[in-house]
């Protein structure tokens, strides 16, 4: 009996109709108005490359040891070295990361034994011409500048 | 000045002019309903809806209508050319004129026609041949398919939409839809509610094959189905489009329209007949519900950011201070509060229409013409019979 | 024209509901064969997602190839890394330390609900609630926090390493992990109240949809849809790993096996996941994150298969070493794929209408299927 008399006064229905109706609040709103408000992503986020440089003498931190880039599934960390006739050690020249076929898997921020790349929270990663993905030295060490919008 | 009141007193200008106000107003007002759609099933599905093109996305409307007209008109190479053009301008066309009749208010109205509930009807009927023209003049098996369901579902559910309608006006007694109001202000109740409550059966047999009249959800299977079977309106485009999706909006308000004249009050305060709330339902609530309104958009301007944006959101704050400000003026009161009693009470059976589309799965075709023909039509009869009894043994 | 027919007996089309479509979760063919409106018989045409990942991983050493199996089933990616990591720490016998098996079951049961919650809002969305998705989003945006929080990203996490975690677990993460599951049981009630008593639901998958457990069995079909044609078999039961042992869940089984059961199943598996979760977030042990692995990992020649009970099913791997650092064959067991040779039987004598729901009970994933 209690069944029929729910069926016919659409008990149901009307149960649904209260569960969106009650998810009207303004308070409930999940939506994050990109690009006005950016997300707070985490710290461990990987992101954007960099390669981190000493704080007070701004010399790099990479012994060049190639770790990374034998760590990388793709194979697209190029490190090129030379060897420092005064202090018998090797020494950075180039930095080639490129960011096109990066997946972000964090590999390479595993295997650096110095935390000098390390992947950062940028993820506004877009570039207009293949070529502009291919990091340099110099660019992974400025890191990746965030955009600026006008509102 | 004579020239003036002679002018409008000839039978054809206030008409004339009626019309032409309609006409002009309702592109608009469909295109705010349509971003009314949009806002209010993002509200219901915890999200925000169009907020870029001007305050809270309140401008929407105008760029959806721009890009449409300047979208490139395609038109495939085997269809049947003037069919193609017709069909959207047939369902245009009925959807408006059902218009003609609507008791908008007590002073503005384009005619009172004394058959105007069977106009209607009549009207929406042939609204669907609209849509079978569609389908077939776009020369696809699929488009016909589904324009044919679409179709014979609107056919189906137009039943218990009469019976319903006949349950009505059983009780209001005359067909003139100004006369259908004047009958529940005499009775001092509206149709819904009389009857001893037995009443509020065909009310909601009304919405519901209101809703499934006009291929919503959750009767919207025809539409919705383009996945496998495509829909009638395919093959349209550009402003073709714009006109089939003006025909289903207008068709929305005028089955809104329907119901609140026929079974909740028309231009109609609630309860018309008791004088101390005159005041306050007339009145006060009005302007309140205004000053409110107002009130909110210019909390909106503080939050907005670009100087544009707030012009236009401070310039409809003005305008909802000035309409509530033009309630309380005793003068222009009686002008203009039936209009507003109208549009509130069609503004709330939209909402309902927006509200199920958000929270009902789709019926699937064979379950929908089941439902319409072996539950809605015996039950719309019954209700019929047994309202008509309880009538004739109460008069 | 056969002598004596007319021109309105029926025979069968075909019809194609192609790889670009709206509710096949993702690139699949599907040929229909139908005869007015029933659907006699369908053919689905796969490979449109295959990326040849069993052959990169020939070329990639067992570390290098972690990332690109989370690839797969894209939508909860945490399970495949389980799977390919108990695969290659058997093939290696490593042992993995507690406090490691116990995170990974607690991320892998969030995995679960977050992969379930996509199914829930897709498959109400084909049949035409188009609420319920944004609502189940909106949870699944929390469990995405908590994987971001831990290792960094969202969807394709590389969560875990072979021989154990390579992240300790964030300051929060257990209160993170509380907090979610308190939220989460009301939200669960929220959609039962929105859909499992709704009539116009209960008619669209009451009754569709149904293969009986025989048939099952025959095909190899596991997981939601096995469960809901009423065997009782869940791989964290039957051959528990990780130390799923520890922890006190019930299996929910129904016996109708059609598209409501199956629903009925996934949303009790949504209870009984925050229930491991619970348990394990309460006794979870201090210790080392990590085993004894050599940094490069040569494991000795053999083969082993281990599958896990992914969230769409039996998710195996099947590893071939030659002792050397990279693998010299991978195959991958997905569930979706096994599970997508049910569809034709599962459609036969049913409209049109009910493909997309069916298509939608399975839940597929293509980057399962295709690999």
């Amino acid at each position: 009996m209690k069944e029929f008399l729910k069926t016919v006064f659409l008990v149901d229905l009307l149960q649904g109709l209260w569960v969106t109706f009650r998810n009207q609040k303004p308070s409930l709103v999940y939506t994050e108005e990109y690009p006005r408000e950016r997300p707070p992503v985490a710290e461990r986020y990987r992101g954007a490359p960099r390669l981190n440089v000493h704080p007070e003498s701004n010399e790099t931190l990479c012994i060049a040891c190639n770790l990374c880039a034998l760590a990388c599934p793709e194979h697209l960390i190029v490190v090129a070295a030379e060897r420092n006739e005064e202090t018998r050690r090797k020494e950075l020249t180039t930095f080639t990361y490129d960011v096109s076929r990066c997946m972000f898997c964090g590999l390479c921020e595993d295997a650096c034994p110095v935390d000098a790349l390390e992947l950062t929270q940028d993820f506004e990663l877009a570039y207009f011409t293949r070529e502009g993905a291919i990091w340099d030295r110099q660019m992974l060490e400025e890191g990746p500048l965030p955009t600026q919008y006008k509102f | 000045m004579f020239r003036m009141a002679e002018i409008l007193s000839n039978p054809y200008v206030q008409p004339l002019i009626a019309t032409l106000l309609i006409i002009a107003l309702f592109p608009l007002v469909a295109g705010y309903i349509v971003l009314a759609e949009r806002k209010v099933l993002a509200d219901l599905q915890v999200r925000l809806g169009p907020m870029r093109v001007g305050p809270y996305g309140f401008l929407q409307p105008l760029a959806d209508a721009f890009k449409l007209l300047l979208k490139e008109d395609i038109i495939p190479a085997a269809a049947d050319k003037w069919l193609f053009w017709g069909a959207p301008v047939l369902s245009t066309f009925t959807a408006l004129t059902s218009f003609a009749v609507l008791p908008l208010s007590d002073k503005f109205y384009v005619a009172d026609v004394n058959i105007g509930m069977l106009f209607v009807l009549a009207m929406s009927s042939i609204g669907i041949l609209g849509l079978i023209l569609g389908g077939w003049s776009s020369n696809s098996k699929y488009s016909l398919l589904g324009s044919l369901r679409s179709a014979a579902q609107m056919v189906s559910y137009e039943v218990p939409l009469g019976f319903a309608v006949v349950t009505g006006l059983m009780v209001a007694g005359t067909l003139s839809m100004q006369g259908i109001v004047n009958a529940q202000l005499e009775k001092g109740v509206w149709i819904a509610f009389s009857n001893y409550g037995l009443m509020l059966v065909p009310t909601v047999l009304f919405l519901i094959a209101g809703v499934a009249e006009t291929n919503r959800a959750p009767f919207d299977l025809p539409e919705a189905e383009s996945e496998i079977v495509a829909g009638f309106h395919t093959e349209y485009s550009g402003f073709r489009f714009a006109l089939y999706f003006l025909a289903e909006y207008a068709a929305i308000f005028v089955i809104s329209s329907l119901a609140v004249t026929l079974f909740f009050g028309g231009w109609l305060r609630p309860f018309p007949n008791v004088a101390f709330l005159e005041m306050p339902l007339n009145t006060v609530f009005p302007a309140l519900l205004f000053g409110a309104i107002g009130a909110g958009c210019a909390v909106g301007v503080t939050r907005l950011m670009l100087p544009e944006q707030k012009g236009v959101l401070a310039v409809v704050a003005l305008a909802m201070f000035a309409l509530a400000a033009m309630f309380l003026v005793p003068a222009l009161n009686p002008f203009i509060r039936g209009l507003f009693w109208f549009l509130f009470k069609v503004a709330i059976i939209v909402y309902t229409f927006i509200w199920y589309r958000g929270t009902f799965p789709r019926f699937r075709y064979d379950q929908l013409m089941d439902l319409g023909w072996r539950y809605l039509i015996p039950i719309s009869m019954g209700s019929l019979i047994v309202n008509g009894i309880v009538l004739l043994a109460t008069t | 024209m056969a002598a004596g027919a007319t021109f309105l007996d029926t025979n069968e089309i075909v019809l194609n509901m192609g790889p670009q479509h709206p509710s096949t979760h993702g690139v699949l063919r599907v040929i229909l064969k139908l005869d007015g409106e029933t659907v006699r018989g369908c053919e689905c045409v796969i490979g449109y997602l295959h990326r040849g990942v069993e052959k990169i991983a020939e070329n990639r050493t067992y570390k290098q190839f972690a990332p690109y199996v989370d690839r797969m089933d894209y939508v909860a990616a945490v399970s495949n890394a389980l799977g390919y990591c108990l695969a290659v720490e058997t093939l290696g016998a490593v042992e993995v330390p507690e406090r490691a098996q116990a995170v990974r079951v607690i991320l892998s049961e969030l995995n679960r609900i977050a992969s379930h919650l996509l199914w829930l809002g897709t498959h109400a969305l084909d049949i035409g609630a188009i609420t319920p998705v944004f609502y189940c989003f909106r949870e699944r945006e929390e469990v995405l926090k908590i994987f971001e929080r831990y290792c960094g990203a969202r969807l394709t996490t590389h969560a875990f390493r072979i021989g154990g975690l390579e992240y300790e677990t964030y300051d929060a993460f257990e209160k993170d992990c509380i907090t979610f599951c308190d939220w989460f049981d009301k939200k669960v009630d929220e959609y039962e109240e929105l859909l499992t008593t709704n009539r116009i639901w209960v008619g669209r998958t009451k009754g569709v949809g149904i293969i009986d457990a025989a048939k099952c069995k025959e095909y190899g079909v596991t997981g939601p849809v096995l469960r809901a044609a009423g065997v009782k078999w869940d791989l964290r039961k039957a051959q528990p790993y990780s130390g799923y042992e520890k922890y006190d869940f019930d299996i929910p089984v129904c016996h109708n096996s059609d598209t409501y059961d199956r629903y009925i199943v996934r949303m009790q598996e949504f209870r009984q996941s925050v229930r491991i979760i619970r348990q394990a977030v309460d006794s979870l042990p201090q210790g080392p994150i990590m085993g004894k692995v050599s940094k490069v990992y040569k494991p000795p020649i053999g083969e082993a298969y281990v599958s896990i009970e992914a969230p769409k099913g039996e998710l195996g791997y099947y590893v071939v070493s030659d002792g050397s650092v990279q693998a010299y064959r991978l195959r991958i067991r997905p569930p979706s794929f096994v599970n997508l040779q049910a569809l034709d039987e599962m459609c036969r004598g049913s409209l049109i209408a009910d493909v997309v729901a069916i298509i939608g009970t399975i839940d597929i994933v293509l980057g399962e299927v295709d690999r």
